[in-house]
């Protein structure tokens, strides 16, 4: 299975979020992937997405959101990354905005590795080094490092 | 019944356990708040230590959260560390939950959850 920094491009790492709201947030990630060619149909990858933070909160806690979805759109499993200064509601249970937001996008068929990927970034970013590290990361490059140093 | 607590551990009734906490959330369009609990002084000692514990409760979190949300039910998930009891009564209060759903063949002392807890607990076999 495929490490969190092999499924991150480069490409989709927005060290500064120009966005505040949290749909227009998930817009701004969304865009390099689809550039990237790993989602094929932006308007249902985005409407699995709408659909799942209507009915669920993924602001894990610790300033982490994890918006996530599994469709037809998207052809392999990718991830995208934004970090935003003043923090965006994504209903997180602690009421703290984000601020390290980590998108998963993944094929209809790859459900395993979907759960996976989603497990294995969960227990990575509720290490308090991480998310120090992400937060001070100053290029795309740095965020892969701090992923790197710390995935098994 | 607007919350339901469901607490998860890697058993084999767990499966069942979920499926039951989601069919009568969504019959009664109620949220589900799943906790798994892992517990660093379990005498399970070599599995607690390692981090495939965690990332074991967090992909059976994302399982039911999978589950819920094909089924058109509200979730959301919670990963805690501690002495897994107290924390799942402790929880149960601080989200009022209004029921404690948990499968039967869980590893806690199903007596002292009934005695501790404020709430109602159903055990699913």
């Amino acid at each position: 299975m495929a490490k969190i920094s092999e499924l991150l491009p480069r490409s989709a790492i927005v060290l500064n979020l120009q966005s505040k709201e949290k749909f227009e947030v998930i817009s701004e990630l969304v865009h390099p992937l689809v550039a990237a060619g790993a989602i094929t149909e932006e308007s249902e990858f985005v409407a699995a997405i709408v659909r799942r933070e209507n009915m669920e909160s993924t602001g894990i806690g610790l300033g982490v959101a994890i918006p996530h979805a599994r469709t037809k759109a998207v052809s392999s499993i990718v991830l995208a990354f934004g970090r935003s200064d003043s923090g965006v509601d994504f209903s997180s249970l602690d009421g703290k905005p984000s601020h390290l937001i980590f998108l998963i996008a993944a094929p209809e068929e790859q459900k395993t590795e979907y759960i996976m990927t989603l497990a294995r970034l969960s227990k990575l970013l509720r290490k308090d080094e991480v998310r120090i590290g992400l937060n001070k990361a100053g290029s795309p490059d740095d965020v892969v490092r701090v992923i790197l140093q710390h995935e098994s | 019944m607007e919350r339901i607590l469901l607490y998860v551990e890697d058993t084999a009734g767990m499966p069942a356990a979920a499926a039951w906490a989601l069919r009568l959330a969504k019959g009664m369009s109620c949220r589900v708040f799943a906790l798994s609990v892992i517990n660093p002084d379990s005498p399970r000692r070599r599995e607690a230590q390692t981090s495939d514990a965690e990332e074991r409760a967090w992909s059976l979190l994302y399982e039911i959260e999978d589950d819920a949300f094909q089924k058109n039910v509200r979730i959301s998930l919670l990963l805690e560390s501690g002495e897994p009891l107290q924390k799942l009564v402790g929880i149960s209060t601080s989200y009022d939950s209004e029921l404690i759903v948990a499968s039967a063949d869980c590893r806690l002392v199903i007596s002292e959850l009934v005695r501790q807890s404020s709430r109602p607990v159903v055990f699913v076999k």
